[in-house]
């Protein structure tokens, strides 16, 4: 296990370098830049030589490579650089967000669980019957509704017609439980699903068979032993669209005005504010590769056929 | 055993790594249970709060997001009345005295203010021209913008005398102080303070000062008693950001949000069936208009850009595409404005623009469109979507022009201004702009017009305007550069330098308790003293 870290974490490194690489080339090459937003051109008599002066100011006309190796030097030092449009170091406006989005995430999460993990229990009990079929109708439903629709309509629903909860903004419980349900409810929609396969693939296991010989409680098979095989292509799933899951959040960020890091990641992405893109990029990388990292180690526990660190199965 | 010991530290990491996670949910989960127990009895509390403390507090819900309150690089601050610029506008866009009672031009470059007697900062501090000088050093310092655009070469302070030296003859500069990003503010407050904390609470001169602030949510706005002009009438302001229009509708009919600006235009009609709440629509001004590609041959021809003038069906664009918050144009500037053009809107002509064509050398080819030397006229327009209203103008344009027989392809492109500067083969496109953000058409015409200029992609360069330009670049009277703006605004006309299409409304939601408010066309004075819920 401990090689599988180490092995990790040795990628982790190859991963960010490639990663903050190709954005870096990516968003270059992409028209624009900055300069016209920091010169406030649409409000200010601004030259085209005030422009160049300040592109010259800033390094735009350098090579790119040249300007990727200037960041990396910061980045050694543990500098993530300065926003240029915020004035303020990358790494204190990620920070300023990140709580806001891990809440968002944990809270969607929730509500992910505790709408996908019935359905999809019941679905598999009692497949091709009604409960199934009332499942997979809000699976669909879950899964085309655009997030930005769903968040209005429960806008509209909770807020203007019941006048339960707030329409926007953070702070209170009641303020996170639409987001919440948004973001949940779409994702439970697929893990619903997967889960549903996943325990249906288990419960034909001859294991279950055996339990069931033993004259195990049918409720304890499900729980105990199915559930836990059927988890591990979920927890797949998960780890994988986990990036998803953190930068995936902007719309219900911008409906529900949460101050989280997808809002901030997709503002620097439009005014090209490189150093906060970089910054973004490698904070999701770094996520998404531990993650990854916790759903390997939790095969194991998972399933007592997969042993990490020995021989192929690492 | 060394495998045994290797065994119990991988667990020990595992586990470690594990509860790492686990106490990450945990906190992520625990911070909102907390909020939530300390919060949550503010929501269940809210309405009951907002009925007992009516006439005290008002919630406002602005459409732009702000991360930082930094004075010099935010507008939010100005707008939300914490600072005070030393020029203000009124309502008829006109210049008034405000933090500087009064101002006159010693020589070309050189200008005397007086400050304001009696005003005080919400440190307590008295305003006086060193604070001012302090101010607008600092403001020139970290923005760059306003260092290009104030031209400051030297500034004396003596009591309440300031004297601003140009580094060239500005005769409008009195106008560039009306700029949001000059607010004066207490330089001494933010050397106590540090910087980081100031740029989360600045102290300026405002009716209110800030109480909190959550970036990119909301700023809690409590009254400054001292306040010069008299304390408000509201004990507290919430100025809310929400990014996204038909949230702001919503929150308005929810009767959370007692202003809602910039709804959508499909909104308007639900809101106005609701008897407890009013929509105000108002010009402002901006305009949506049409660029010409002069760099290509077709577009030289000032008669195929008059002909392309006639192809606009204004009227249509501001009452089917902008659902009638818009009104026509008939010039850069608005018609409200002091120096906007009087001069009916040109109507659709689709007659006159093909004898324009026909004038020009284009004849009908046997396909049915005009064509040139055999070749048919087709012209490209680019729009972006970062103005939903554009690419449905552009389409409008394109079906008009088809009737006559000139065929226009609209491409839409993600960074516009990029794509117009980067690219010289593209011969029309959509944009829009503010045209006289300071009440003064004089920046736009110096941007848009003038070779070098950052609005000026195509580098349209015309003799008898850019005289006119210089001209009122070196006058001072106002009457006489309200004369020589219209003379610029004629001679865009005349020549078809660009074609205006509309003036987009400001479309403002409100609550009809709120009382002594009406929005301004300038939108910068959103909060004030006078403000009040009834």
């Amino acid at each position: 296990m401990l090689q599988l870290i180490k092995k990790r974490l040795i990628q982790l490194v190859f991963v960010l370098f490639i990663l903050s690489l190709v954005i870096f080339i990516l968003m270059k090459l992409a028209p624009g830049d900055p300069v016209l937003t920091l010169l406030h051109a649409d409000e200010m008599s601004i030259t085209q030589a005030d422009e160049a002066a300040l592109r010259e100011e800033l390094g735009f006309d350098q090579p790119v490579l040249v300007q990727y190796g200037k960041w990396m030097l910061g980045l050694i030092r543990l500098d993530l650089g300065t926003s240029y449009l915020k004035g303020r170091p990358v790494l204190d406006e990620l920070l300023d967000k990140l709580p806001a989005t891990i809440q968002l995430t944990a809270s969607g999460l929730a509500v992910m669980v505790a709408i996908a993990l019935p359905l999809g229990l019941i679905a598999s009990r009692y497949p091709n019957r009604w409960p199934d079929h009332v499942s997979r109708i809000l699976a669909l439903v879950g899964a085309s509704i655009p997030s930005f629709w769903m968040g209005l309509l429960l806008i509209y629903l909770f807020s203007l017609k019941l006048g339960w909860l707030p329409t926007s903004g953070k702070g209170s419980f009641a303020h996170m439980i639409l987001p919440s349900i948004t973001l949940g409810f779409a994702m439970a929609a697929v893990y619903a699903r997967l889960l549903r396969s996943g325990l249906l693939d288990s419960l034909s296991q001859d294991y279950i068979k055996a339990a069931r010989a033993r004259g195990l409680a049918e409720r304890r098979i499900l729980m105990g032993h199915a559930l836990r095989a059927a988890l591990l292509p979920v927890i797949t799933v998960f780890g994988v669209s986990f990036g998803n899951l953190l930068a995936g959040s902007v719309v219900i960020e911008t409906l529900f005005a949460w101050p989280g890091l997808g809002s901030l990641a997709l503002e620097a992405i439009f005014e090209r504010d490189y150093p906060i893109i970089q910054g973004y990029v490698l904070a999701t990388g770094l996520f998404v590769v531990v993650v990854n990292l916790l759903v390997d180690l939790s095969y194991s526990l998972l399933d007592p056929r997969i042993r990490l660190g020995k021989g192929a199965s690492s | 055993m060394l495998l045994l010991k290797e065994n119990k530290r991988n667990k020990r990491l595992f586990f470690t790594i594990l509860l790492l996670v686990l106490s990450m949910v945990v906190a992520g989960c625990g911070k909102s249970a907390n909020s939530s127990s300390e919060t949550g009895n503010t929501g269940q509390n809210a309405t009951a709060a907002a009925e007992n403390k009516a006439g005290k507090t008002l919630t406002l819900l602005y459409h732009f997001k702000s991360g930082s309150l930094d004075p010099h690089n935010d507008y939010i601050v100005l707008k939300a009345g914490v600072v005070e610029t030393l020029v203000r506008m009124d309502d008829k866009l006109e210049l008034q005295p405000w933090l500087a009672s009064k101002w006159e031009s010693v020589d070309d470059s050189t200008w005397r203010f007086t400050i304001r007697e009696g005003v005080t900062f919400h440190s307590g501090a008295k305003l006086d021209a060193a604070a001012v000088k302090a101010s607008l050093e600092r403001g020139i310092g970290v923005n760059k913008a306003l260092d290009t655009t104030l031209k400051i070469a030297s500034m004396k302070a003596e009591g309440q005398e300031l004297t601003i030296t140009t580094t060239e003859p500005l005769p409008a500069f009195p106008s560039e102080l009306v700029n949001p990003y000059s607010g004066i503010i207490d330089v001494a407050a933010e050397k106590t303070m540090g910087t980081e904390a100031f740029n989360k609470a600045p102290v300026g001169t405002g009716p209110f000062q800030i109480k909190g602030f959550t970036p990119n949510m909301e700023i809690n706005l409590a009254r400054y008693d001292s306040y010069w002009d008299g304390a408000a009438l509201l004990e507290e302001i919430k100025f809310k950001f929400n990014e996204d229009g038909n949230v702001r509708a919503l929150a308005l009919q929810a009767k959370e949000a007692d202003l809602a600006f910039q709804l959508p235009a499909e909104m308007v009609d639900v809101i106005k069936q609701d008897q407890n709440l009013k929509i105000e629509s108002l010009a402002g001004l901006r305009a949506h208009f049409l660029l010409y590609n002069q760099q290509q041959p077709a577009l030289k021809d000032v008669l195929v850009r008059q002909a392309l003038d006639l192809l606009i069906d204004r009227e249509s664009m501001a009452k089917d595409v902008m659902l009638g918050n818009a009104s026509a144009a008939n010039g850069p500037f608005n018609a409200n404005l002091p120096f906007g053009s009087q001069e009916a809107v040109q109507p659709l002509d689709t007659e006159k623009a093909k004898q324009l064509l026909e004038q020009a050398g284009y004849a009908q080819g046997s396909s049915g469109k005009l064509e040139k030397d055999g070749k048919p006229l087709t012209l490209e327009v680019i729009t972006y979507k970062g103005r939903p209203e554009l690419p449905l103008i552009a389409q409008l344009l394109q079906s008009d022009a088809a009737k006559i027989g000139v065929t226009l392809t609209i491409k839409t492109v993600e960074n516009v201004d990029t794509y117009l500067r980067d690219n010289n083969d593209w011969n029309l496109a959509t944009y829009s702009n503010l045209t006289a953000p300071r009440g003064d058409g004089g920046f736009f015409l110096n941007s848009a017009f003038i070779v070098g200029g950052s609005l000026n992609p195509a580098n349209i360069s015309n003799d008898e305007l850019s005289a006119i330009i210089a001209q009122l670049n070196a006058t001072g009277d106002v009457a006489e550069r309200v004369k020589l703006t219209q003379a610029a605004a004629a001679v865009i006309k005349a020549q078809a330098l660009h074609s205006y299409a509309v003036y987009p409304n400001i479309i403002v939601g409100m609550n009809k308790k709120v009382t002594g408010w009406t929005p301004g066309p300038e939108e910068y004075y959103l909060v004030t003293n006078k403000m009040d819920v009834s």
